[in-house]
């Protein structure tokens, strides 16, 4: 039997080391928005033939009248080279001026035949409406979820299981937010969904854990102390949270695979945080959810006494 | 559930094999050329416009112009309009009237091969072109008016100053027309010439671009400036005519700075990597399950096969009368997460038959037990994910539907959502934890439980037990 209970120091240093490099990526490294939340535009163009870059970047910018970055990237459906066009400016173009843009790029190079295959243009105060949308969506599931976790578990200290799990999750968040930084990958909706998955798979394992210590307390009757309690539980949840860990990561690994073979930047962006977001689960629902809920309800014991 | 008969596993695996069967291909017959479908198959699963391609736009009016409702409507009715004369069928379109906003989504037209998106753009977006013109002479092929039709407008949008819905003294719902001045002599002089003339001849035709929307006869010259349009109109019909015909006086132009398009060979690559990303997935989860819980790893692997097709048939609509749902990207997301909940579901009850075996209980007490204990901690988890689903499908779901509305009132700061993909992962989810309480708990103990009544099935090691 491990003693989860005796080590939680240790457990808690080293979660506070991953939230301080979370924290100080950001600073070194930035959090990028991506133009779905901060506004922007990308337009990408398809296009046969060889094509002379600086001579298209110069036409565009006295095009668009804006200045802009040039970017070759291959499409590997079709086996194409796109030219993906952004504004540097967080700001988005109107339909007018990107006809222009297609109109003016078709006639000057009629051989090339250009085609915007994608167009990314976002309006920044719709952009930040949704991210705004995005976060409050998050905060109210977390806050829905305590409630609900304080309800089914009043038997052991409901509010303290409902507070420590939603600081559990957070704690998941930190580690799938830093997995993006770290990563070089721009915050964007695949962030959101992450966040929500690992917001319902760490809770889930979480409430496996709370669900043991539930049925525990009943059959022991206090006679155990918190800490052999908490062990107890976590120890006998073990071997389901690592096979259940096991068999979704599993699952995740086989999209992440794909996603690098198929170059789906969107996909990998998506399952590779999740990846992390799921042992970091692993590690909360374990190390961190029920310490801290022993924590709390020592230090509760010890004021009554 | 005390005892559960032998022939209930090959009952449960039968219904699961047709319904899965039934799920993915569908069931139809042929007479002749008229195919009937019965049951929809996978293959019309609706794929949003992140996979197929397609266009999200949002429309507003320009800078500084603070529209009416009324003018909202006008501007949503000529886009309606103009997506059907582009013979787009399959589009959503949503009215923000706090923030002056119009919300057009429309996929990719699979037969359409030289789609041009921004073109479509442009022009859903133009001051629609109001026209009142004498006698209705269409062009049969084209649709366009010809003739004297084509020729003597007798009104244009900017002689209206507004319609609006109205009843008549015989309790009927007309249109009710107002001109400005510089339209009341123009009307009076037609109407005036109009009255004698036999039908056809006495109709004036209403277009919007070259599309007729009304063609009343005249019974009266007009000369007052204020005309009424009658007809068996419901009330829903004479708002859609007025809003059509105000559209034709809007003082503004739409403009879109918030576009969105995808070509479809980028998206449909993507999806064929994804599915494929499940089957494989989907291989090696019941693979270790086998290795790792034996029987109770095969029984799951079965009950997962039932909640995938069951979460296919919830989004194809599965009967041809309900509609099917739009499946994105993070929607196949959302599928795989309910895939891992359900594998969870079957992990958490078959530890605790082992814990059970292992503490000495005979096969069928530890069975029972292990359900009735992982019961709790399986319903907590699934609720759970239940309120993430629901929160997302509130705070993402088009207005008007029934999340969207249960949550308005911590959205409402927001405006309504551009973001439909996120809605698919919510639904996908939520579909996936609802299936999960039938097949991960219901289906797996029925399977489990007369199984165990074989006797070449009761060794307990086949259950995670000690070997004997």
């Amino acid at each position: 039997m491990i003693d989860f209970c005796g080590k939680r120091k240790i457990f808690f240093g080293i979660s506070i080391a991953l939230v301080l490099i979370a924290v100080l990526s950001t600073f070194i490294f930035g959090a990028r928005l991506d133009i779905q939340f901060k506004g922007g535009s990308i337009l990408t163009y398809s296009y046969t033939g060889d094509v002379d870059k600086a001579a298209v970047q110069n036409l565009i910018e006295s095009t668009l009248q804006e200045k802009i970055t040039l970017q070759e990237a291959t499409d590997v459906a079709s086996g194409m080279t796109n030219l993906v066009v952004s504004l540097t400016a967080d700001k988005s173009l109107s339909s007018e001026k990107q006809t222009l843009l297609t109109d003016t790029l078709q006639q000057t190079y009629p051989d090339l035949n250009f085609q915007a295959v994608k167009i990314n243009n976002v309006d920044p105060t719709i952009g930040k409406e949704f991210f705004g949308k995005c976060l409050m969506a998050l905060a109210l599931s977390a806050l829905l979820m305590c409630i609900y976790i304080a309800f089914r578990f009043r038997k052991i200290g409901g509010w303290s299981a409902g507070a420590m799990c939603v600081l559990a999750l957070l704690h998941d968040v930190v580690m799938v937010y830093a997995t993006f930084i770290l990563c070089g990958i721009a915050i964007n909706e695949n962030f959101i969904a992450v966040t929500m998955t690992i917001v319902g798979y760490s809770i889930n394992a979480t409430i496996v854990i709370y669900d043991r210590v539930r049925e525990n307390e009943k059959l022991y009757n206090k006679t155990m102390s918190i800490a052999e309690l908490v062990n107890k539980s976590v120890n006998q949840s073990m071997r389901r949270t690592v096979f259940t860990t096991v068999t979704t990561v599993m699952a995740m690994a086989v999209v992440c695979i794909v996603g690098l073979i198929f170059h789906l930047d969107s996909i990998l962006s998506f399952a590779f945080p999740l990846i992390i977001g799921m042992i970091s689960g692993l590690y909360s629902s374990t190390c961190i959810a029920p310490t801290l809920w022993a924590s709390w309800q020592e230090h509760k014991l010890a004021k009554a006494a | 559930m005390k005892r559960v008969g032998k022939p209930v596993f090959f009952i449960v695996v039968l219904l699961i094999a047709l319904f899965t069967y039934a799920a993915f291909f569908g069931i139809s017959s042929t007479f002749g050329d008229n195919t009937t479908t019965y049951i929809k198959g996978a293959n019309e699963i609706r794929w949003g416009i992140d996979i197929r391609g397609g266009v999200d736009v949002t429309f507003s009016p320009p800078d500084g112009v603070d529209a009416t409702d009324a003018q909202m409507d006008s501007a949503t009715s000529v886009i309606k309009q103009r997506l059907l004369s582009l013979n787009i069928t399959d589009s959503e379109v949503y009215t923000d009237y706090n923030r002056d906003r119009i919300i057009v989504r429309f996929p990719w037209k699979s037969d359409e091969k030289n789609f041009d998106p921004e073109a479509a753009i442009a022009e859903l977006g133009e001051t629609a072109l109001l026209t009142f013109r004498e006698g209705i002479n269409v062009d049969e092929t084209t649709g366009e008016p010809t003739g004297v039709t084509k020729d003597n407008v007798i009104l244009q949008g900017e002689d209206i100053k507004s319609a609006f819905a109205s009843m008549n003294e015989k309790n009927q719902y007309v249109v009710v027309l107002e001109l400005n001045e510089s339209g009341k002599g123009k009307f009076a002089e037609a109407t005036g010439r109009l009255v004698s003339e036999s039908y056809p001849n006495n109709i004036i035709s209403i277009w919007m671009d070259n599309t007729v929307i009304s063609y009343p006869t005249v019974n009266a010259q007009i000369t007052g400036g204020e005309a009424t349009i009658e007809g068996d109109f419901t009330l829903e019909e004479c708002k859609s005519l007025a809003d059509k015909i105000n559209a034709g006086a809007l003082p503004f132009k739409l403009q879109t700075e918030n576009f969105n398009t995808l070509s479809p060979t980028l998206g449909m690559g993507a999806k064929d990597a994804m599915v494929m990303a499940g089957f494989i997935a989907f291989g090696l989860i019941a693979i270790f399950m086998i290795v790792v819980y034996r029987l109770p790893g095969f029984v799951a692997s079965i009950a997962l096969v039932a909640q995938v097709a069951g979460t296919i048939a919830a989004i194809t609509g599965f009967f041809p009368t309900i509609p099917s749902f739009t499946l994105t990207l993070p929607g196949i997301a959302g599928i795989i997460l309910a895939i891992g909940i359900g594998v969870d579901a079957n992990v958490i009850t078959t530890e605790r038959i082992r814990e059970e075996l292992r503490a000495g209980k005979t096969l069928d007490a530890a069975i029972d037990i292990g359900f009735k204990r992982g019961w709790s901690a399986i319903f907590d988890g699934n609720i759970t994910v239940i309120i993430v689903a629901v929160v997302l499908m509130g705070a993402f779901g088009a207005p008007g539907t029934f999340f969207a509305k249960m949550f308005s009132w911590a959205f409402f700061l927001f405006g309504p959502s551009t973001a439909g993909t996120i809605y698919s992962f919510g639904y996908t989810l939520m579909v996936g934890v609802i299936l999960n309480f039938l097949c991960g708990v219901l289906f797996s103990r029925l399977m489990l439980k007369s199984l165990s009544r074989f006797q070449c099935f009761r060794k307990a090691w086949l259950y995670g037990g000690e070997k004997a």
